[in-house]
This record gives C-alpha cells, sequence and structure tokens, in this order.
C-alpha cells in the first residue's frame, strides 16, 4: 500500500460538545485512514461517538456548541480548519454523504429530479439539458425503474426503499472520492437492507470510491466490509480487516459485542448482553480502560493506565492489555495474571 | 395525434398522487360554504371597489358644497351628502379603496420583513438570533399605537405612503417572531443537513429549500394580519390619527358618528361605512380560518 491509496487521514481528532462551558469530547483521540476503493466500517453502541465523526468529517456540526480539533487530511487539506465557503467545495463534491432516515432526508416539497440536480448545479457546469439526463441516468444507476416518472415525484409518493436509492444517488451524483454512509440501512426491513448493500458495494465497484460504513449492525458489517474500526466510548478500541476481526475479535468489547449476536443454532434461550450502558459523555472517567467498568470480573491489573492500541498481528490493532486475561463472566478461564 | 395525447394525459392521471397544498385548500373552501360565500364576495367587494374609484376624481369628490349639506339618500346622492355636501356614495369608494390599499401594503411589507428577519434568525442561531430576538422584545414592550400616533403628528406633510411606511415599522416584528419559532425547527431538520453535505449555500437552502416548507404558516399569518391591518387603520383615522382630512377612509366616514347630531338625524354619513368595515373584516377572517384549517390536517373539514 502506497501513499496514493490513502484518501482520508484523521489524525487524533477530537471533537467536543459544550456543556455548562466545559467541552466534554464525545469523540477522543480517533486516528485512522480511509483507502481508495474500501469500505471502512465504524462499529459500535449508540452513543460511543460514531455520527459524532461522520459529521466532524463533513462539517456538519453545531458551530456554536462543538470544538473540533486534530486533522482530518483530505488532498492534503485539513478539513477541519476550512471555513464553511470553502467546505461547501469539498461537499458533495468530493464526499458524499448519505442519512439514517431516508424519509426526513428529503425536502418534503421538492420533486426528486430537482434534488438530484442540486449538487450538479453547484459543482459542475452542466447544461439543463445535460443535467437532466444525469439524474436519470443516476436514477437508473441506483436501479429504479421509470426514473423520468420518478424524477417528477415527490418524496411522499415512494417507499423506505425507493427513498434511500434516491439518497445515494444524491450522494454519488458528482461522483465523489468518499462517501459517508451513517446507518444506510437501520430505517429500512431487512430484505430491501440487503438489496441496499449490495447497491452500495455495487457504485463502489463501478466508482472507485471509499466509503465510510457506520453502523451498529454486525451482520452489515460482516456482508459489505473490508476493514472494521470499533469504537467504543469516542476510542478506537480495535481495528482489523473484517475476516480477522470475525475470526479472532481481541478486545473484551468486540468479544462481548459478536457474542451478544443471537446464534441460529444456539440452544442458549437467553441472549448475552453486556452489563451496564455506555457511560455518559460528562461522567466518562477519562483515564484508564474505559471498558473496565462493564467487564468488573477481570481484575485491574489486567488493564493498562493509559491503554494505547498494540499492534497485535498484521494490521490488527486493540487497545489496552486487558483482552489478553479475559473471559466471559459465565466461563471459567482467561489467562491468569 | 391528439388521441395518444389524451391516452398520454389519461396514464398520467391514473397515478394517484395525494393532493398538493392549493387542492387541500380549494377542498376547505368547497366544504366550508362560508368560507366559500366570504371569498368571492372579497373578490367581488375589492374588485368593484378598486374599479370604481379609479373612475372617481378625488378633488371633484371633496369639493364643499354648502347646499347639499346634509342631503338625503335620493337621485342626486344615492347615498346621501355629509356636512359639507359631499357625496357620501364617492368617499365610501375611494375611502374603502384608500384603506384597502394600506392594510394590502402594510401586510405585504411587514410580511416580507417578518419572513427575511425570522427565516434568518431561526436558521443561523446563535448571536444573530440573540440580537434580533432582543430588537424584537424592545419592539413588542414598546406600546406601537402611541407611538403611531406620535409619528403621525410629528411628521409634518405625510401621505399614504409615509402612513403606510410609520405602521409597516412595527408591525413586522410578530411575523418576524412566528416565523423565526418555525424556522428554528425547520432549520434542524434532517434534509436542511442533507443540503449542506451537497454543497448548497445557506441563503440557498433558507430562501429556496425551507421558505416553501413554511408556506402554509406563511398563507395563514398573511391574512389574518390582513384583517388586523384593515381594522387598526380605520381604528386610526377614526381617531383622527391616520389619514389627512382630504383623503377619505373608511375610519374618517365612522367617525363622523361622533357628532350626536349626525348619529342620530344622518344615519347615511356613517352606517353604510360601518357595515362595510364589518363585512370585510367577517369575511376576512372566515378566509382565513378556513386557509388555517387546511394547513393543519387534523382540523379539516374537506
Amino acid at each position: 500500500m502506497n501513499n496514493l491509496d490513502q484518501l482520508l487521514t484523521i489524525n487524533d481528532l477530537h471533537t467536543g460538545f459544550r456543556i455548562k462551558d466545559t467541552y466534554y469530547d464525545a469523540v477522543d483521540g480517533v486516528s485512522l485512514t480511509l483507502r481508495r476503493n474500501e469500505i471502512l466500517a465504524v462499529v459500535g453502541e449508540s452513543g460511543c461517538g460514531k455520527s459524532t465523526l461522520a459529521t466532524s468529517i463533513i462539517g456538519l456540526y453545531d458551530h456554536n456548541k462543538t470544538r473540533v480539533q486534530g486533522e482530518i487530511l483530505y488532498n492534503g487539506e485539513n478539513l477541519a480548519l476550512l471555513k464553511e465557503d470553502k467546505l461547501n467545495d469539498v461537499r458533495g463534491e468530493e464526499i458524499g454523504m448519505i442519512f439514517q432516515d431516508p424519509l426526513s432526508a428529503l425536502n418534503p416539497l421538492m420533486r426528486i429530479g430537482e434534488q438530484i440536480e442540486e449538487g450538479l448545479v453547484y459543482h459542475t457546469k452542466m447544461s439543463k439539458q445535460e443535467r437532466n439526463t444525469r439524474v436519470l441516468e443516476l436514477l437508473k444507476q441506483v436501479g429504479i425503474p421509470n426514473p423520468d416518472r420518478i424524477a417528477k415525484q415527490f418524496p411522499h409518493q415512494l417507499s423506505g426503499g425507493m427513498r434511500q436509492r434516491v439518497i445515494i444517488a444524491i450522494a454519488i451524483s458528482c461522483k465523489p472520492n468518499i462517501i459517508i454512509a451513517d446507518e444506510p440501512t437501520t430505517a429500512l426491513d431487512v430484505t430491501i437492507q440487503a438489496q441496499i448493500l449490495d447497491l452500495l458495494k455495487e457504485l463502489q465497484n463501478e466508482t472507485g470510491a471509499g466509503i465510510v460504513l457506520i453502523t451498529h449492525d454486525l451482520g452489515v458489517v460482516a456482508e459489505t466490509a473490508d476493514r472494521v474500526v470499533v469504537m467504543y466510548a469516542g476510542q478506537i478500541i480495535e481495528e482489523a480487516p473484517v475476516d480477522e476481526l470475525f475470526a479472532n475479535p481481541r478486545h473484551p468489547y468486540t468479544r462481548s459485542l459478536l457474542n451478544s449476536i443471537p446464534q441460529m443454532n444456539s440452544e442458549n434461550e437467553k441472549l448475552q448482553v453486556i452489563q451496564g450502558m455506555v457511560p455518559s459523555l460528562v461522567k466518562l472517567p477519562r483515564v484508564g480502560c474505559r471498558f473496565a467498568d462493564r467487564i468488573p470480573w477481570i481484575p485491574a491489573e489486567a488493564h493498562e493506565e493509559n491503554p494505547t492500541l498494540h499492534e497485535v498481528s498484521p494490521g490488527h490493532l486493540v487497545r489496552c492489555t486487558c483482552w489478553q486475561h479475559f473471559h466471559f463472566e459465565s466461563e471459567k478461564g482467561g489467562n491468569p495474571l | 395525434m391528439k388521441n395518444t395525447e389524451a391516452i398520454e394525459a389519461s396514464k398520467e392521471m391514473k397515478v394517484s398522487s395525494p393532493p398538493t397544498g392549493f387542492q387541500v385548500i380549494a377542498r376547505e373552501f368547497m366544504k366550508d360554504k362560508l368560507a366559500m360565500f366570504s371569498l368571492i364576495s372579497l373578490i367581488v367587494v375589492i374588485g368593484s371597489i378598486y374599479i370604481w374609484a379609479w373612475q372617481i376624481d378625488q378633488t371633484q369628490l371633496m369639493r364643499i358644497s354648502l347646499r347639499d349639506k346634509l342631503a338625503e339618500p335620493g337621485e342626486k346622492f344615492w347615498l346621501g351628502a355629509d356636512k359639507g355636501g359631499r357625496d357620501i356614495l364617492g368617499q365610501l369608494v375611494v375611502g374603502a379603496r384608500n384603506s384597502l390599499t394600506i392594510a394590502i401594503s402594510v401586510t405585504l411589507l411587514t410580511g416580507f420583513i417578518g419572513v427575511v428577519i425570522g427565516l434568518v434568525t431561526g436558521y443561523f442561531g446563535g448571536w444573530i438570533d440573540n440580537i434580533f430576538m432582543r430588537i424584537i422584545d424592545f419592539f413588542i414592550t414598546i406600546p406601537s399605537l402611541m407611538i403611531i400616533i406620535v409619528f403621525v403628528t410629528i411628521v409634518p406633510k405625510y401621505n399614504i405612503l409615509i402612513f403606510i411606511l410609520i405602521m409597516s415599522v412595527f408591525l413586522w416584528v410578530g411575523t418576524a417572531r412566528v416565523i423565526r419559532s418555525k424556522a428554528l425547527s425547520e432549520s434542524r431538520r434532517d434534509y436542511i443537513n442533507a443540503s449542506k453535505t451537497l454543497g448548497t449555500g445557506n441563503f440557498v437552502i433558507i430562501f429556496k429549500e425551507m421558505m416553501p416548507n413554511l408556506s402554509s404558516l406563511l398563507i395563514v399569518e398573511m391574512t389574518l394580519n390582513f384583517a388586523g391591518n384593515v381594522g387598526l387603520e380605520t381604528g386610526l383615522s377614526f381617531l383622527g390619527f391616520g389619514l389627512p382630512p382630504s383623503t377619505p377612509s373608511l375610519g374618517t366616514l365612522v367617525s363622523y358618528a361622533t357628532d350626536p347630531f349626525i348619529m342620530e338625524n344622518a344615519w347615511w354619513n356613517w352606517l353604510p361605512a360601518a357595515l362595510l368595515i364589518l363585512l370585510l373584516m367577517l369575511a376576512i377572517n372566515y378566509v382565513g380560518q378556513a386557509i388555517r384549517r387546511s394547513a393543519d390536517a387534523r382540523q379539516r373539514l374537506g
């Protein structure tokens, strides 16, 4: 892998929200790279900072209440420092975004065609005629039948799956190099989910874009991602190629997550759950292993004092040392200290 | 050729689509007979007033002729004459034209200012919002009617235009507040964010994407403001702080009733104007309420 392959590099990103005059970091020192032609999945529970990471990249946060520090390098430019109007040149043209809820992400009073056209108006010099052709082409590309009829309809006249396809068409309209998909399948039913994921993969094969896929659905990850980043409480706690992660999960959190998926052949009637909840931003202890509270049966000595990422095998990074001594509460064992 | 077009058209029709904004409003009016009647009479009255007043010469009309002092309704003056022997019917038509012009202009002007300020403050929030909200608070706390009266007495030579401007200065705040509160919630919706991720500029988002989504609220707000402004203008003229005496208005006609002699013995001086005001206000309010109902799905009749 050479440097040319790196589309987006994030170095030590801190995104903090202001609560009563103090900034609390929801994304706390995240570093990652996105390569060309790659689907990078970001996984984690609700409230672990996945969506904050996405909005930081594209600058979609409330500037009055949010502080972004660190580097988000794209094409040698730090997106975190760009002014709004400069950022507008990047948005849409270089980075496209796919939203979670396809209904609320479409303007209820604009025709589908106009909404897809919008990005083309700002970022290309196409004539009205060319734009119309491109809109129909895009609709066809995302698998919508009767594109010329759909282009004249309003969002409420389409089904959920069709709307999400339209959102995808909007995101790819200017052929961006990076697509950020923030839980693109959460609002859809399972059969549609599979279709949308296939579509995403297909488009990626055609365009060679890098996709950041934010999700909490491990099934989606296994099916589509190339590389996986697991986040917990604002930090990356494990990063690995997808096969490696599912074959050899290391961090206790990753293992607990995988363990909590219901198995089809399992005879256990009770689902495995992870104790406790993701700590709130304000109460989050900023020292030690952040997952320690939720695995109290693991002795404190197993954790590092200042957990860092360790490379356990090529491309596989794990934070903290506690994974070496981890075992589930129900089982005996784990490596003794 | 024509045949295929017809087939195409019928195909289009078959794609069932929920009613659009104007269809909903039309259906509401079909259902509510009173509102329909109000709407039609409003259109007829306003239309005929403007056409008629256009043909009347105002200086000729306002010329005093003492021979016709307080003439009763009859052949020469259909609605009689006032103390100065001036035709009441002519004054009624021209006065209604003036009052309506003022009310319409004030409504449009305050609507425009209020919508722009409301949308911008609601969308950007932060310090812009804070500054404008404090200004609006200031305007709301001062007694605007008093200040308008003071202004009218201070300004040496005023005409319809200046009167419109003086009224507008104080009346945009209500619209701005209503629009701002809705814009505040609308601007946090996902489709606004989605548009931002496409690189759409702020002002394009505000006026091309957000404003159409507030249009129902806008129409309601403007209609009800219109009724209010007719009332405010006639009220001020009645008190003698509206238009100058040489310019008839509905308010000045009604104010003839402040003279007890005219009140008792010359009903034709003040009654027609009072009835016209009543009709206009009721009709505008019924129309406004029908539009408001159609903007809120839970209250619709149609």
